[in-house]
C-alpha cells in the first residue's frame, strides 16, 4: 500500500492518520463502470415499463419519466448513501467516500457531492488530476474524499527478533516471510533467507541455537524468529 | 520496547477490535458497553499506531495498525448534519438555512426583476426576439388570438406534462444550485436567463394584445415557481461566494458549511415544484377557473411557502 498517495489527516489525540487517496485512474474507471451500469439500469427500466405499464394509461408515461429523472439524480447519490459512502463502480475498484477527518460522511454530503456531478463531468477530471487530494468540485463542496478501501493482508507475527535491528531490517524480513509463499524461485528465496540467517548468527546467535539451518534455510528462520501466520 | 514484544502484548487488543469492527455497522444488538469498549479499543489502537509508525515503520505490524485506525476512524466517526427527520428538516433546518440566505436572495431577486425589465424593453423594440424565444408556432399562435399554453392540456395528456414539467423545473433548479460551484456563474446566468425570457415574452404578448391571458395563466403558480427558482439559485450564489470569498476561514471549510446550508435551502423547495407541476397543467391552463381565483391561489401558495421557510411565529426555528 506504500505506493499509493496519501492525505494525513489529525484522528483523536491529535494522532496523524494516513488516508490512501484514490487517484485519478481509479476514480475515472469507477464513474466509468457507473455510468455503463446506469445505462443498463435506463434500458431495464425501460423494459419492465414496456412489460409492466405498457398501454396502461397516461400516468405510465408520467411513471417513465419520473423513473429516469430519479436514476439521473439518485444513481449514485442514491447508492452512496445506502451502500456506506460506495456505489457498484466504487465497490469494484474498492474505493470508499470519506469526510476529510477520515469519518463517515452524512446522507446530506453525499447527496451534494452528486449534486453537482453533471458539471464534473466536463471539470472533474482535469481537478482530480491536478489536485493533491483527487478531489472533484463535488468532493470540495462536500468536505469528502475518496480512499482506497483495502483489508490487511495477512502478514506473519514475529515471535522474537535479535536486539537491535531496525525496523527497515524488520519490514525486509517480513516482507520476505509473505513472498516465499509465492515466489517460484525456490533457490532465490534460499538464497536471500541464508542472507538474513547469516544477520542473525552476528546479531544474536542464541536465536539459531539447536536449529538445522543448512536443509531448509526458510523453516530454520521461521524457527529462529518463531514466526506465526497472522 | 522490542518489536516482537510489542506485537506480542499489544496483538490481543488489535484482534478483539478487527472482530467488532467485522460486524455490521448497523447491528442493533451491540450494548453500549459494548460500544464504550469499541471506543476504548479503538483509542488504544490510535496509539499503537501513532507508536508503530514513529518506531517500526513499513513493518506488517505498523500497516495492520494503520488499516486498523483507519477503519476504526471510519466506523466510530460520522458526519451527522444537523438532525434527523423530515419534521425537524421542516421546522428548523429549512428555515434556518433559508433565512441565512435571505441576502443572497435579494440580490437574485433584484437581478431577476432587472433582467425582466430588460427583457421588455428589448421586446418592445425587437419584435424578431419573440421568434428566438417562443419559435414561429407559438408567434402564429399569437397572430390567430391563441396562446401557446393551451396545449400543455390539449395536445399532451395532463399526467405527463405535470411530470415532464416537475422533472424540468427541479432540474433547473439543481443546475442554478450546483453551478454554484462555479463561482456563481450559473446561477446567476439562469436568474438573467429565466428574467430576460418572462420580460422579453411580456412584452411580445403585449404586441398581440394578449399579456392578459399570459398573466392570467401564470397568475397560479409563476409566483411561487419564480420565487424558488430564485431561491435555488442565491443558494448556489451563496456556494460561489464561499469560494471566491471564504473569509477568515479555510476554503473547503467554508465551501463545506455554504454547500449544508444551500442543500437545505435546495431541498426544501423540490416538493413545492411538484405542487407547481399539478397546478401548473390542472389550474392555469383552465378557462373554467375564473382569472381571480388562479390569482388568489398563486399569492396563497406563495404565502404559504414563505411562512414555512421563514416560520415567523416558531420560536424552534429561531434557536
Amino acid at each position: 500500500m506504500s505506493e499509493l498517495q496519501r492525505e494525513s489527516i489529525l484522528g483523536l489525540d491529535n494522532i496523524r492518520l494516513d488516508l490512501p487517496v484514490a487517484g485519478v485512474g481509479s476514480r475515472v474507471l469507477a464513474a466509468l463502470i457507473d455510468y455503463l451500469v446506469m445505462g443498463v439500469a435506463a434500458f431495464l427500466w425501460i423494459f419492465l415499463w414496456a412489460l409492466l405499464f405498457s398501454g396502461q394509461g397516461t400516468w405510465a408515461v408520467a411513471l417513465l419519466i419520473v423513473g429516469f429523472f430519479l436514476l439521473e439524480w439518485g444513481y449514485f447519490a442514491g447508492q452512496e448513501i445506502f451502500l456506506g459512502g460506495r456505489t457498484l463502480g466504487k465497490m469494484a475498484l474498492k474505493l470508499r467516500v470519506l469526510t476529510a477527518e477520515g469519518g463517515t460522511p452524512g446522507a446530506g454530503a453525499l447527496f451534494a457531492r452528486n449534486l453537482v456531478r453533471s458539471l464534473d463531468v466536463v471539470f472533474g477530471i482535469p481537478l482530480l488530476a491536478i489536485d493533491p487530494l483527487s478531489r472533484r468540485l463535488g468532493d470540495r463542496l462536500a468536505g469528502t474524499l475518496v480512499v482506497h478501501d483495502r483489508e490487511r493482508e495477512a502478514a506473519p507475527i514475529l515471535g522474537r527478533v535479535p536486539p537491535g535491528w531496525t525496523a527497515r531490517e524488520l519490514a525486509l524480513v517480513e516482507s520476505l516471510l509473505v513472498r516465499s509463499r509465492v515466489l517460484d524461485d525456490q533457490a532465490l528465496v534460499w538464497q536471500m533467507a541464508d542472507r538474513v540467517l547469516a544477520r542473525i548468527r552476528l546479531d544474536a546467535p542464541e536465536l539459531l541455537a539447536g536449529i538445522d539451518t543448512r536443509s531448509d534455510p526458510m523453516a530454520a528462520l521461521r524457527q529462529a524468529l518463531q514466526v506465526e501466520e497472522g | 520496547m522490542d518489536y516482537a514484544r510489542f506485537v506480542r502484548l499489544r496483538r490481543p487488543v488489535w484482534d478483539d477490535f478487527e472482530r467488532r469492527l467485522a460486524g455490521s455497522p448497523r447491528d442493533k444488538s451491540l450494548s453500549h458497553a459494548g460500544l464504550e469498549e469499541m471506543a476504548l479499543h479503538y483509542r488504544q489502537v490510535l496509539h499503537d499506531h501513532a507508536l508503530a509508525a514513529a518506531r517500526y515503520p513499513g513493518t506488517a505490524a505498523a500497516q495492520r495498525l494503520q488499516v486498523l485506525a483507519l477503519r476504526g476512524t471510519h466506523r466510530l466517526t460520522r458526519d451527522r448534519g444537523e438532525g434527523a427527520g423530515i419534521r425537524h428538516f421542516f421546522t428548523r433546518t429549512f428555515p434556518r438555512a433559508f433565512r441565512a440566505q435571505l441576502g443572497m436572495t435579494g440580490i437574485t431577486t433584484a437581478l431577476f426583476l432587472f433582467a425582466t425589465f430588460w427583457g421588455l424593453a428589448v421586446a418592445a423594440n425587437r419584435p424578431s426576439l419573440g421568434l428566438a424565444f417562443l419559435g414561429p408556432e407559438a408567434i402564429q399562435g399569437l397572430e390567430e388570438g391563441r396562446m401557446w399554453t393551451e396545449s400543455l392540456v390539449s395536445t399532451v395528456p395532463p399526467s405527463i406534462s405535470s411530470s415532464a414539467i416537475a422533472t424540468n423545473n427541479i432540474s433547473v433548479a439543481l443546475t442554478a444550485w450546483s453551478g454554484g460551484i462555479l463561482a456563481g456563474i450559473v446561477p446567476l446566468y439562469v436568474v438573467l436567463l429565466n428574467g430576460m425570457m418572462l420580460g422579453s415574452i411580456i412584452g411580445i404578448t403585449m404586441r398581440y394584445s394578449m399579456a392578459g391571458e399570459l398573466l392570467e395563466f401564470v397568475s397560479a403558480h409563476g409566483p411561487l415557481e419564480i420565487s424558488l427558482i430564485l431561491v435555488s439559485a442565491a443558494a448556489g450564489l451563496s456556494i460561489g461566494r464561499a469560494l471566491v470569498a471564504a473569509g477568515d476561514r479555510p476554503r473547503s471549510l467554508a465551501l463545506r458549511d455554504a454547500g449544508r446550508d444551500a442543500l437545505a435551502v435546495l431541498l426544501g423547495c423540490v416538493p413545492w415544484f411538484v405542487v407547481l407541476a399539478l397546478v401548473e397543467v390542472f389550474i392555469s391552463p383552465s378557462p373554467d377557473l375564473p382569472a381571480a381565483l388562479k390569482v388568489v391561489l398563486g399569492l396563497s401558495l406563495e404565502v404559504l411557502f414563505l411562512l414555512m421557510a421563514i416560520q415567523p411565529f416558531s420560536r424552534n426555528a429561531h434557536d
